[in-house]
């Protein structure tokens, strides 16, 4: 396993606590974090069909003298050798590109909005973009540092939920802690959902790595993020079809965001993801 | 569809949008320059230009969130590096802050943004298709040549810069829809401002003897090339060190500007009205202070674009190149009073295609634009002249074009069906052969010599046992001494046979400086080692493998 989750840094308490996390994730899925000083508040990333300015608040630029000494204590704290990035590619000389060859990234919250949104998150549109334009999975981390015991994917039968699901079970199997399924049911029974999961293949992964499946009428979603255990990793699909694109696709994302508190691994629809690899 | 329908009928949207974008910055500028005539006169009118340059920073900065610049680098980096990939607002945000700028008085050009904008445009329309990275550079092209043959009416131009600067590379399949779209932006622009030619003017009857006297202006020009390229690269560079902020930057500069053109209005802004009054034969302005006039203007655009004003380097080029050519002119007739030169004018348009060709190393650019602007078709042999000086002789002196140079220095200049292009598009991760039998750093002799009996690798890498972590490499070759005697077989443990000492390249590496490690070491093969793991190792052979497979991608015929 040679995964890379690539971090921007930001040197404040509040940078600290994503950072932490970060590094939790990435110590429990055994990937390499990755930091990225910011040295201008705005930079580029390519895409194979976009290429998206992330526009960084003032607060990534706090005390550039110290970033990389408070990154590094933190990379020492959780045990992992400190690896920086530094751009070498630049679209104008304030834009350094950013490359995006990572296997996952720890979204800087505030680009999403103002810093005021944070708390429990504001994904904003340059979020989404990312989301849909990523080929690897987006971390959204909890506003505070908080370990997590279990995996939760959110699994709506589309072929993001399957994304997210097939990524639930890679870091089931990673970190060996248990994973829930947790399914809003659109009238349809529960052996549409399973059989989903056969014809994807997953059945074998799924039936070993499961603690347990959850269904929910659709009416009863404010229940189901309620259920999520608030020390679960939850990993879900964004712009899926059907079931999942009611459930994730605009509001809804908000909405799971601003209700819980867990940390967020997102899976887009450029999402390439294998289990073997 | 067919792909040349596709891209010719594509082209022609992103030609006609960049065209109507050209045009409606054209007419902008006009009626602000026009609305702003009256206040000139007062004493406080050398801050209009830092009130646009401060609004144009503010924009750039704060709203759009985008570096200052003219941006055609960016356009030259993104079609080299990223297959054409452009932001969405690049296709406004240079419109708009260039509008504030030279509106307001700045030294600078309205071509280089509707450059950007109309490359946005194209790019982002072969986003929305979802055509490939070829297709998507030709429409990036497309863009280019609207905007181009939009703002100054001249379709060829459009197309010749859009080939010659943009894509750099002539070849069939790109050349229709540009031209194409060249048309549309030049129809649009003609279906709404109704003009034949940007400067009108007399016949210039160059003849023979004008040939000499070209040639002399020519390389006077090419010198003035490189000191206008030397002069924006400065100022750029001075204004980055100095600790004022970006909006500091943006009033000083301004102002500095605005004081400039309190003296010399021929600084202020895109300067058409003076270029016209050049090519008629009716400017007045004595040598000395046409002399003093060029400067002026190379000070003034250096200064708008380096302390953040938005805005191109064409009209500035044209404007810079007419005051040479009447400076020369004016020498030859005072040197030689009864010289059969042609007028003022006609070496005012050698003046334009000399700095042209020199500031942008472009020849046929300068040869087309500075024909279709004035029309002036009977001077082409003249012009091919200076142009081929101009540029040869800047290339003499200054290896990159100002375009250029940037991206040269941080080696970013690829160009289509190049090394450098061909070996940008492969990455390490491709190239590496991660089929490998590791061997354990405590592992016996005898033990090692049993896998080799097995094994065809001529390298194994020696990792620790317990952590995974790599130690070294063992060389087939290196060992042969060992396993020749087999007396030290069960004597000799891995760690001690193994070369700790070879250079490791890792994924983050580009395949350029992998390339340049494995030359300078007479390497053949090179470990990637990732986090102190082993990934696999580079070869050669792969590179060249993959290279060739490149190489026939990118020159086939399509």
């Amino acid at each position: 396993m040679n995964y890379k989750l690539l971090q921007i840094f930001r040197n404040t308490p509040f940078g600290r606590e994503t950072f932490l996390q970060s590094l939790y994730f990435c110590k429990t899925i055994h990937a390499h974090p990755v930091v990225y000083i910011p040295e201008s508040d705005k930079f580029l990333m390519y895409f194979p069909n976009d290429a998206i300015q992330i526009d960084l608040d003032s607060s990534y630029l706090t005390s550039p003298k110290t970033a990389k000494q408070h990154a590094s204590e933190l990379f020492d704290e959780m045990g992992f050798k400190p690896a920086f990035f530094a751009p070498r590619s630049f679209t104008a000389s304030t834009l350094p590109d950013i490359p995006t060859n990572f296997d996952y990234f720890c979204c800087p919250r505030s680009v999403s909005d103002l810093s005021s949104k944070i708390g429990l998150g504001h994904i904003g549109p340059k979020v989404r973009r990312i989301i849909k334009q990523a080929p690897f999975p987006v971390l959204l981390t909890s506003p505070v540092f908080k370990p997590w015991k279990s995996i939760a994917v959110f699994f709506g039968g589309s072929t993001n939920a399957r994304k997210a699901l097939q990524m639930g079970l890679k870091i089931a199997m990673v970190s060996k802690l248990p994973m829930d399924i947790y399914t809003l049911r659109e009238k349809k029974s529960k052996g549409y959902y399973e059989n989903i999961i056969k014809e994807s293949d997953l059945a074998g992964p799924v039936s070993q790595f499961l603690r347990e499946w959850h269904y929910y009428e659709k009416s009863e979603f404010d229940a189901m993020l309620y259920d999520v255990p608030h020390d679960a990793l939850i990993v879900l699909g964004a712009y899926g079809h059907g079931v999942i694109k009611d459930l994730l696709f605009g509001s809804k994302m908000e909405k799971i965001q601003s209700t819980v508190t867990n940390n967020l691994l997102i899976t887009g629809p450029q999402c390439e993801l294998s289990l073997l690899h | 569809m067919d792909d040349r329908l596709l891209l010719i009928i594509a082209g022609s949207i992103a030609g006609i949008c960049s065209g109507l974008a050209a045009v409606a910055l054209r007419l902008a500028l006009e009626s602000v320059t026009e609305w702003l005539h009256p206040f000139r006169q007062f004493w406080w009118a050398f801050l209009l230009p830092a009130m646009g340059a401060l609004l144009s920073t503010i924009y750039l900065e704060k709203i759009t969130r985008e570096g200052a610049g003219h941006g055609v680098p960016e356009v030259i980096y993104a079609v080299s590096k990223h297959g054409g990939l452009l932001r969405l607002r690049s296709s406004y945000s240079r419109l708009i802050s260039s509008f504030l700028t030279i509106g307001s008085g700045g030294s600078a050009g309205p071509e280089a943004p509707v450059v950007m904008s109309g490359s946005a445009i194209g790019s982002n329309i072969a986003k929305l298709l979802r055509l490939n990275d070829r297709q998507r550079t030709t429409l990036v092209g497309c863009g280019t040549a609207g905007a181009i043959a939009g703002i100054f009416n001249a379709p060829l131009a459009g197309l010749v810069f859009s080939i010659e600067v943009v894509l750099g590379k002539w070849e069939f399949s790109n050349i229709i829809p540009i031209a194409i779209a060249a048309v549309a932006g030049a129809e649009v622009s003609r279906a709404i401002i109704h003009e034949q030619v940007l400067f009108n003017h007399l016949p210039f009857n160059m003849g023979t003897a004008d040939i000499l006297p070209g040639i002399c202006l020519a390389l006077f020009a090419g010198l003035i090339s490189v000191f206008f390229t030397k002069t924006l690269n400065t100022s750029g560079k001075f204004a980055k060190k100095n600790r004022f902020s970006f909006w500091m930057r943006a009033i000083i500069g301004g102002s500095f500007v605005g004081c400039i053109g309190l003296f010399f209005p021929v600084v202020l802004g895109e300067g058409y009205h003076f270029i016209q009054s050049m090519i008629s034969g009716t400017f007045t302005m004595g040598i000395f202070l046409t002399f003093v006039a060029v400067f002026a203007k190379i000070f003034a655009t250096a200064i708008t674009l380096g302390w953040g004003g938005s805005g191109g380097i064409f009209a500035p080029c044209l404007l810079i190149g007419s005051l040479t050519g009447i400076v020369f002119h004016k020498i030859v007739f005072l040197l030689f009073d009864n010289a059969a030169c042609a007028s003022e004018g006609a070496y005012a348009l050698l003046g334009m295609t000399g700095l042209i060709s020199g500031v942008m190393q472009a020849p046929l650019t300068g040869i087309f634009l500075v024909l279709e602007i004035t029309g002036g078709y009977e001077t082409i042999l003249p012009l091919i002249v200076v142009s081929a000086i101009s540029s040869t002789m800047s290339h003499y002196i200054e290896p990159a074009s100002f375009y250029f140079k940037e991206l040269i220095r941080r080696g970013q200049f690829l160009r289509p069906g190049t090394d450098a292009r061909i070996l940008s598009d492969l990455n390490i991760s491709e190239l590496v052969s991660t089929e490998f039998t590791n061997v354990s750093e405590h592992m016996i002799f005898r033990e090692f010599i049993e896998i080799i009996k097995t094994s065809d690798q001529f390298f194994f890498p020696v990792i620790d046992e317990n952590t995974g972590a790599y130690k070294g490499m063992i060389e087939i070759r290196n060992i042969r001494r060992y396993v020749l005697n087999p007396g030290i077989y069960d004597m000799v443990f891995l760690n001690q046979i193994m070369d700790t000492g070879v250079l490791t390249a890792s994924l983050e590496n580009d395949l350029q400086d992998v390339l340049e490690m494995m030359e300078t070491n007479n390497m053949e093969s090179i470990p990637v080692v990732e986090h102190d793991t082993f990934i696999g190792m580079i070869s050669k052979t792969r590179i060249l493998d993959l290279y060739r497979r490149e190489l026939i991608m990118q020159t086939s015929v399509r």
